[in-house]
């Protein structure tokens, strides 16, 4: 699939958005100590994490205007699921925002809040990796690997935005968040690696009888839309040096600086952000569309 | 809306014969000839005379080569354009509802008017049925030619999709498939009518009927090749042509 900015852009940010309000809800639930400044900074931070990717998202829209139309199909449209699901995480993080700043007399409601705001922010998260994984035309994307991995990147990258946010006090399980996600990551790789080749060209065609087919003449001089938004080619070389770099940046060296207690949490966050672009990149690059059985690819 | 109807009172869809299709595009050009004056045209066409053209055609035709051991090579010309799955699954990703499929007939389109280019449903499609409008900013996609089949103008005998009228070798086929004894429910019982990517659970409505199998040509005996050959070079012998 072509790796479109704003996409990618859209899921890295929103993605550590909703981990980091998860990060400090769960802890206004334990009771952890917070300053009130720090969950202010924080909720206001995923607000602009958030709203940041879902501006990006309209970006690749032929008709941004009207977006709002996207709210009508959660019946069976997990794209419009995820819209109403991230409208609806607005609410928390404005209330836990408001609340903690202009100290509104609410104090009985945030914890009630804090449980709506942590699981709307999974379940945001949930909706936004079954857009991909219930595609069964990219093989890539149609498995458990990905609802997982949605997960587990959004509160690694989120984690390590909490403690910019608010301090080192939990920085050990951020270590192992990230290092949970450096195995889910190269399990869904091994996973895709292994199911590569599935479907067939003459399955395509459904003339799985007539031995191996190769394509003759093009059915067209140029290339067209579908061409150029499903038939990315990654270039041999280049997957083996992208992995490596989201593995490193998303995972590896965040978790060994914060091991080492590295004093600059927000370059440390500046090199997870950087990998968790590689990552989704990748995600999308790597993920072959089965319509290129019609064109170049003999297997999918 | 993007729920599918749990049944639709009619298939409409093409039943396309391999066998015949020779390949010529016309399909191709009436479709597009048709349809960017329809309903949902204009049909994009950037720089048709330039160095890259690049536009929206609903239907767009393949072709292969098969190879199989011990056989000759077969060239098969592809024409594919939507099937009106049954189990669509650009319709259900929609998000707004632009994307539905017809109770009364199966027919799948696209809203112009609702849609907001997310391509997802393009992304959903196993056959790449849907091509996008970079200039109206939404998805486009076979009609089935609705503006046409349904118009009732145009004499009854006519009133079918243009790549159909259009086909000068009759390789193209539209009909019901819900109804056992229209012509495409009795040409796909006949034929060994197939489903493209059946594994995608789509349950396309369109079938294709595939080339036909060769008959084996029987080998001519060892004999029979001595014989031809000692005729020949007993003509040049004996310098007689007249047999």
């Amino acid at each position: 699939m072509h790796p479109a900015l704003s996409v990618i852009i859209f899921t890295t940010v929103s993605g550590m958005g909703y981990g980091l309000f998860i990060w400090l809800t769960a802890n206004i639930l334990l009771g952890t100590p917070l300053a009130d400044d720090d969950v202010v900074i924080g909720s206001v931070m995923a607000f602009i994490l958030v709203a940041t990717g879902l501006v990006s998202s309209t970006v690749h829209l032929g008709h941004p205007e009207r977006a709002w139309r996207a709210f009508s199909q959660w019946r069976t449209s997990w794209l419009s699921r995820e819209g109403i699901m991230s409208i609806f995480c607005f609410g928390p993080m404005v209330f836990i925002a408001g609340q903690y700043y202009f100290d509104l007399g609410f104090e009985n409601f945030v914890n009630l809040v804090a449980v709506l705001g942590l699981i709307s922010s999974v379940l945001t998260i949930y909706t936004t990796s079954m857009i991909y994984a219930s595609l069964k035309a990219i093989p890539a994307w149609h498995n458990n690997w990905v609802i997982l991995g949605y997960q587990i990147y959004a509160l690694s990258s989120g984690g390590v935005a909490y403690i910019v946010v608010a301090g080192w006090q939990h920085h050990m399980i951020v270590v192992y968040l990230l290092i949970a996600a450096l195995i889910v990551k190269i399990a869904t790789w091994i996973n895709i690696d292994r199911h590569r080749g599935q479907y067939t060209r003459e399955s395509a065609l459904g003339l799985t009888d007539f031995g191996k087919a190769t394509p003759f003449e093009p059915a067209h001089s140029q290339k067209n839309y579908l061409q150029r938004e499903m038939g990315y080619e990654l270039a041999p070389g280049r997957r083996a040096i992208m992995r490596w770099f989201a593995l490193g940046c998303g995972f590896i060296i965040p978790a060994l600086l914060l091991y080492i207690g590295l004093p600059a949490a927000s370059l440390i966050l500046l090199i997870c952000f950087v990998g968790m672009m590689a990552e989704r990149w990748l995600f999308f690059a790597e993920a072959e569309h089965v319509v290129r059985l019609y064109y170049d690819k003999d297997t999918v | 809306m993007t729920c599918l109807p749990e049944k639709t009172d009619k298939k409409l869809g093409l039943l396309i014969d391999l066998n015949i299709c020779v390949g010529c595009h016309a399909c191709a050009v009436n479709c597009k000839e048709w349809n960017t004056s329809g309903i949902t045209g204009p049909m994009e066409d950037l720089k048709p005379y330039g160095d890259d053209p690049s536009g929206v055609w609903y239907n767009r035709i393949h072709s292969y080569e098969f190879k199989k051991p011990n056989e000759a090579d077969r060239t098969v010309y592809f024409p594919k354009s939507c099937l009106h799955c049954e189990d669509a699954p650009c319709v259900t990703v929609c998000p707004t509802g632009a994307s539905l499929k017809r109770s009364e007939d199966g027919i799948v389109l696209v809203n112009p008017d609702v849609c907001i280019g997310c391509k997802l449903c393009s992304w959903a499609c196993p056959y790449g049925a849907r091509e996008y409008d970079t200039s109206g900013g939404v998805m486009q996609k076979c009609t089935l030619c609705v503006d046409k089949i349904y118009d009732e103008t145009i004499p009854e005998d006519r009133r079918v999709p243009s790549c159909v009228s259009t086909c000068p070798a009759g390789a193209r086929h539209f009909g019901d498939f819900a109804d056992p004894n229209s012509n495409v429910s009795k040409l796909a019982a006949e034929n060994d009518a197939r489903d493209l990517f059946p594994e995608m659970e789509t349950k396309p409505i369109n079938q294709y009927l595939p080339p036909k199998k060769r008959e084996q040509h029987k080998s001519r005996s060892l004999e029979h090749k001595v014989s031809n050959v000692k005729d020949a070079l007993l003509k040049w012998a004996t310098l007689d042509f007249t047999g």
